[in-house]
């Protein structure tokens, strides 16, 4: 049995919680969803999740303020911001501040597959 | 013979003596002797003197006389006759009449004489009853506060009372000689003469009025009548002649003539200068003598002006127009200046006005006395001076001085009248003019007699021919026929109770314009309880349109400012579409990768698919609201529920705001009640402040973006939404000037946003306002009212109109 990589989704779209992760079972990956940041940290998926799937903005707790915590906690998890704003210039500061990469919605699953792909190989 | 002869005297009947030549009484019969009580010798011897025993039987008084008369009947040797008191027997006196014969010899000597005395003490006291008749009608007669005089039955003067010979200042026998039509004035003498003639001829009263000269030269009006005294048989025995004096009344009744017409004059509304002249002319012939003239204050109060003055030299009256008033420069400047009579009775000695050498100007006109009136209005402003001249000194009598009080007053109102007609006429000018700029028209209706007054400005506005005799038909012709229901029902529920009446309505012209009326009227009852109105019609046809345009222009703003926010918005608009694009595309690629599985998912597929129509459905969904807000649109009314509308704008702008980190709290009350408006502006108004309060908060890092809106019930069926940021506030004398357009604290916007939600709140009947925390931040309100119920009832024409005509309007934009 092979032993799938779990990808952590955490959006406060419930649309998105419900299509992202039958997407990404069937690229292969174990999925859990969560609808804030706040939910992400206080679960036990931390410390498991391969990958982070985090949309940047959401009530309370934000995606990069979620990624400084994981900084500040050395959960060294990669991420894949997503946005549905179509703001070019957040991505740059993203990348910088160590995102794997950020992907502005909607995507295809072959840009998932390669953010994916990319984050797997960092970790 | 002598026995028989004392027999047959002593038995006369009647008191018989005889006398001696020397007077001496030698004979008194028995009777006498009798009547006296006195002897024989008692009657003959008095004091040893023979023949005057007799005297002691007289009244003491009448004595006298008696003795002085005797002698001379005596010395005229002629039978004569004597009167005087005798005494009775028992005391009394009575009057006896004393006659006397004498009886000659062959010679002609008188021998004896003889006599008799008879009783006439009754004769006596009816001729004094008569004298004393007589003397009492003579001082009747003479009393009498009339002239009286008595004629024959041919009209010959027989006696005048004491009045009448004083009135002509002669005696009745120099009356007596004068010819008829002497005294009479040369007007009267001939019409008289034949009335009194006519009266003489047929015996019936006379009675005519006439003028008759005084003793001094001045004729007095007189009534004369004349009533014929007739005997027991009808003959004409006597006329009496009455005079009553009624020269006073005679000048009463000219003056109140003059007076009639001068006022007749002024209602007339005849020019001032025309009335001056007539009341001048009348005064000169009333008081004649005298030359008169009007001079009146300028409308400045400061100098003199003409009036009138028909009789006097024009180089004379023209030195006198253009004085100052002032003490100096004249009698009636100073009359004017003082508003006191000014009497100068001799110009010769007058020392006034030297300064302006008035005198001597006055003086080489030939005039020498002046007497100046002011002529004062109702309220005591001095309108001018009413002057009389005389070519000799003079001064005023009292009669004079009543006279000039009462032409003073004729002029006073004269002048007072023209000039408040004038005055009249101007402001009447005005009002019509006034009524032309305005559009407004005014009316009256007397509902009992339906009698309708239109002003020119009313004829204008409804465009019938001036002076149209106007009725109910007629105006019905113009009103538009879809008001004409309401305007009758209107005026109906008025005329119930005669309560004032507002209401707006449209007329169709006959080329088929359209002209939109506001009309108020106020509903008065006179005496008598009849109802009527008085009223404006304004048309505000412009004003309407001018609204129109402005809703219009409105509108373009509003679609601006949507245009604008909507630059704001793009990103939250992305995202609200981007969201369930994602969705479409993760489903698809599901869907695709369980279809292409071996073997294929087709349950997982199906429901990916599901989920992709779900989250189609989302995006067609933002994309109508969007619409919805940002497509432009007119205004329609419909009924908004605040909380939903605000929700929908929360929905829109909610990601829009995480992104800003703004925390939004809803506090929307339960049962809020809906309001009548336009839900799209609404909406937009509230997104504008939204933002707003979103941007300032965009520089807050040391407290939460903390962002409250609320809605509420207000005061008055209000419905109230407020938005209340932490955000960096406004100073507060900026506070008005939030709402200007263009006025921005922002550096991105366009300042349009305030503004335009001012005039939208504004057209909703609402009130849009801002006030800053008690902490940070400001917060944005408006308040309007909620929808009314039964908003097509009959309360509100206006509203039921203004309603009529949004649809109107509808209907024309999209037929």
């Amino acid at each position: 049995m092979v032993i799938r990589s779990l990808v952590s989704v955490v959006d406060d779209d419930e649309s998105v919680r419900e299509s992202l992760p039958d997407l990404l079972r069937e690229l292969g990956f174990a999925v859990q969803a969560f609808a804030s940041a706040e939910e992400f940290l206080a679960s036990d998926c931390v410390g498991q999740t391969r990958c982070l799937i985090l949309d940047i903005a959401m009530p309370g707790m934000s995606g990069p303020d979620l990624q400084r915590e994981l900084t500040l906690r050395r959960q060294e998890i990669p991420i894949v911001f997503i946005t549905a704003h179509g703001d070019e210039t957040v991505r740059p500061r993203l990348l910088e501040q160590g995102a794997v990469e950020c992907l502005f919605k909607p995507f295809s699953d072959t840009a998932l597959r390669d953010a994916l792909n990319a984050a797997l190989r960092v970790s | 013979m002598e026995n028989e002869f004392s027999r047959v005297v002593d038995a006369l009947p009647g008191l018989v003596w005889t006398a001696l030549p020397d007077g001496r009484i030698d004979f008194l019969n028995q009777r006498w002797c009798e009547y006296t009580g006195l002897s024989v010798k008692e009657a003959l011897v008095v004091d040893e003197a023979y023949g005057r025993g007799w005297q002691r039987a007289i009244y003491p008084e009448d004595l006298p006389e008696l003795l002085e008369r005797w002698r001379s009947i005596r010395a005229s040797g002629q039978q004569g006759e004597m009167e005087a008191r005798l005494r009775r027997f028992d005391g009394e006196y009575r009057w006896f009449l004393f006659r006397a014969c004498p009886s000659a010899d062959a010679s002609g000597k008188v021998v004896k004489w003889c006599g008799m005395s008879i009783d006439v003490e009754d004769r006596r006291r009816a001729e004094e009853a008569l004298r004393a008749r007589e003397g009492r009608f003579r001082l009747i007669v003479d009393g009498l506060p009339a002239l009286v005089t008595l004629r024959t039955p041919t009209g010959d003067l027989e006696f005048a009372n004491r009045r009448y010979l004083e009135y002509f200042g002669a005696t009745l026998e120099q009356l007596k000689g004068w010819a008829w039509g002497d005294n009479f004035h040369p007007d009267d003498g001939a019409g008289v003469l034949a009335a009194w003639r006519r009266s003489v001829e047929t015996g019936l009263p006379c009675d005519i009025e006439c003028r008759r000269r005084r003793a001094d030269g001045v004729y007095r009006w007189f009534h004369m009548r004349g009533f014929p005294l007739r005997d027991t048989e009808g003959r004409i025995v006597l006329w009496y002649l009455l005079h009553t004096d009624i020269d006073d009344r005679k000048r009463v009744d000219a003056l109140l003539v003059g007076e009639k017409r001068l006022l007749e004059m002024v209602a007339g509304g005849q020019s001032m200068s025309g009335i001056l002249e007539a009341l001048c002319h009348f005064v000169e012939s009333t008081a004649s003598g005298c030359y008169c003239s009007v001079v009146l204050v300028d409308p400045s109060g400061t100098h003199l002006e003409y009036g009138a003055a028909p009789s006097l030299p024009a180089s004379f009256i023209t030195s006198i127009i253009g004085r100052p008033v002032n003490v100096d420069s004249g009698p009636c400047a100073m009359a004017s200046y003082l508003n006191e009579q000014v009497i100068a009775a001799d110009l010769k000695s007058e020392t006034r006005w030297a300064a302006y050498e008035w005198c001597p100007m006055a003086l080489a006109h030939g005039l020498q006395a002046c007497w100046s009136t002011p002529i004062s209005s109702a309220v005591g402003k001095v309108l001018g001076a009413f002057a009389l001249y005389y070519d000799k000194p003079r001064t005023p009598t009292s009669l004079e001085q009543s006279l000039i009080e009462q032409f003073t007053h004729i002029a006073s109102i004269a002048v007072e009248r023209v000039q408040s007609d004038a005055a009249l006429k101007r402001s009447e000018v005005f009002l019509a003019e006034a009524q032309h700029l305005s559009s407004i028209g005014s009316f009256s209706w007397h509902v009992a007699t339906d009698e309708i007054t239109w002003s020119e400005q009313l004829y204008r506005i409804f465009e019938f021919d001036q002076g149209v005799r106007m009725t109910h038909e007629l105006i019905d012709s113009r009103v538009h026929p879809e008001d004409a229901l309401m305007c009758r029902e209107v005026i109906e529920r008025a005329l119930g109770d005669g309560s004032d009446v507002e209401f707006e309505h449209r007329l169709q012209m006959p080329d088929h314009s359209v002209k939109y009326l506001h009309v108020v009227a106020h509903g008065t009852r006179d005496q008598e309880g009849r109802l009527e109105y008085i009223g404006a019609i304004q048309d505000v046809t412009e004003r309407r349109r001018a609204e129109e345009a402005l809703g219009q222009i409105r509108s373009e703003l509003a679609h601006v400012a949507r245009v604008t926010s909507l630059g704001a918005l793009t990103a939250s608009i992305a995202h609200e579409v981007n969201q369930p694009l994602s969705g479409i595309i993760t489903n698809a690629s599901t869907c695709l990768r369980m279809l292409a599985a071996d073997p294929p998912n087709v349950d997982g597929a199906r429901e990916t698919a599901r989920r992709t129509i779900r989250d189609g459905n989302r995006a067609s969904d933002v994309i109508t609201r969007l619409r919805a807000l940002f497509g432009k649109k007119s205004a329609t009314t419909e009924s908004v529920d605040l909380n939903e509308a605000a929700r929908e704008v929360i929905t829109l702008l909610r990601s829009e705001l995480q992104r800003s980190r703004v925390i939004l709290r809803a506090d929307l009350a339960d049962h809020l009640p809906p309001v009548s408006g336009d839900r799209v502006q609404l909406q937009q108004v509230i997104l504008n402040l939204l933002l707003n309060a979103s941007d300032a908060m965009s520089g807050v890092d040391d407290r939460p973006r903390q962002l409250v809106i609320r809605t509420e019930r207000d005061e008055g069926d209000r419905v109230l939404l407020t938005v209340q940021d932490a955000g960096v506030g406004f100073e507060t004398q900026d506070v008005e000037r939030l709402f200007e357009a263009f006025y921005t604290t922002k550096s991105g916007g366009m300042g349009i946003g305030l503004s335009v939600s001012r005039s939208i709140i504004e057209s909703h009947h609402g009130r849009l306002w801002a006030a800053p925390n008690d902490g940070p931040g400001a917060t944005f309100s408006f308040s309007i009212p909620r929808r009314p119920e039964g908003v097509r009832g009959a309360h509100s024409l206006g509203a039921i109109w203004k309603s009529a005509v949004t649809d109107a309007q509808q209907v024309m934009r999209n037929p």
